[in-house]
């Protein structure tokens, strides 16, 4: 994922922004890490260059 | 009265959502197309395609690999896209209409695909990679919680996802959220000309396959208007074949549209 893309990124259950930790890159693209939501503090990962976005009680059974 | 139909309380909204996914993970690897039964050929896909609403150009613009022949529509070439604009796909699979809306909206705009299966977004990002542009972007959410910041995005697409989630008027709550006031939907699925009995709402090879949670559109319109929108057009596009035990299902493919009003 573009850096430029978090700015409208959220928190998929409360909306709140998202900080973005122990990024890797790969030129511009952001290829690993992790998203906290500065909310409620919920951890998504960032995989292969894809933001996993799904509320926790779906990730079970994704590729975490 | 009549009994609103299809927003499935009755099957369990999380099962739901596991079958949906599952099927469309198996799809996403194996190349067999859905929702009318066309082969995993090329010629078959495209030809499926060109069906529903696509020209052949539009086949050839985006990257091979795109297209899994599993639209019933072709949202892009309803929503007017101006560039510069920023678009959101709802359930955006291989990544086939983001590619087409990123040809529209061209370098200054943006265009986001979310979808919850993936398989799918494995395959979208590789064919991002390939077609070597940088406006599109896609990630693993739900479209029933997008996670997405209020009023960011100008036009909603989605093309024959909409019938699959268990929760609609909740995606249309999510769209309204998103969208900038002024911004516009434009959806392309499959609609029921009435209202689908029981057992086609609940069988799951009919809900994976977008014919069981085929809603009408009078619940649409009633939802749709419900979170605010205006300007709702539901329009019947095409005849749609479906049966189940022998019998015709009453569904056709529609073109969806609204927008959120610029002041309330």
């Amino acid at each position: 994922m573009n850096e430029s893309l978090l700015e409208i990124l959220r928190c998929p259950l409360d909306k709140a922004e998202l900080t973005l930790e122990d990024a890797e890159y790969d030129g511009d693209e952001i290829v690993s890490g992790t998203l906290v939501c500065t909310e409620c503090g919920e951890r998504y990962p960032i995989e292969d260059g894809i933001p996993n976005l799904l509320p926790p009680d779906m990730r079970e059974g994704t590729p975490a | 009265m009549t009994e609103r139909t299809a927003d499935a309380p009755e099957t369990d909204a999380s099962a739901r959502r596991r079958l949906v996914r599952e099927r469309y993970g198996d799809l996403a690897r194996t190349d067999e197309g859905c929702c009318n039964g066309t082969e995993g050929s090329d010629d078959g896909t495209d030809a499926q395609s060109l069906s529903v609403g696509y020209e052949r150009d539009d086949l050839e613009r985006a990257p091979a690999g795109a297209n899994l022949g599993l639209g019933c529509g072709n949202p892009v070439a309803i929503s007017a896209l101006e560039p510069g604009e920023t678009v959101l796909d709802l359930g955006s699979g291989g990544g086939f209409d983001c590619f087409l809306a990123a040809d529209e909206v061209g370098p200054d705009g943006r265009v986001i695909g979310v979808d919850m299966t993936p398989e799918m977004l494995e395959r979208a990002r590789a064919n991002a990679a390939e077609s070597g542009t940088d406006t599109v972007e896609f990630r693993l959410g739900e479209i029933e919680h997008l996670p997405v910041a209020d009023a960011s995005v100008d036009v909603i697409i989605s093309n024959c996802v909409l019938n699959l989630s268990p929760s609609k008027p909740q995606v249309f709550a999510e769209a309204w959220r998103v969208l900038r006031p002024g911004g516009r939907l434009s959806i392309s699925d499959l609609i029921a000309t009435e209202p689908l009995p029981e057992r086609v709402r609940t069988d799951p090879d009919l809900v994976g396959g977008c014919i069981g949670g085929a809603a009408t559109a009078d619940d649409l319109e009633h939802w749709l208007e419900g979170c605010g929108f205006e300007s709702v057009r539901i329009v019947e596009d095409r005849e749609w074949e479906a049966t189940h035990d022998g019998a015709a299902v009453p569904v056709v493919s529609a073109r969806i549209e609204a927008r959120k009003p610029t002041a309330r």
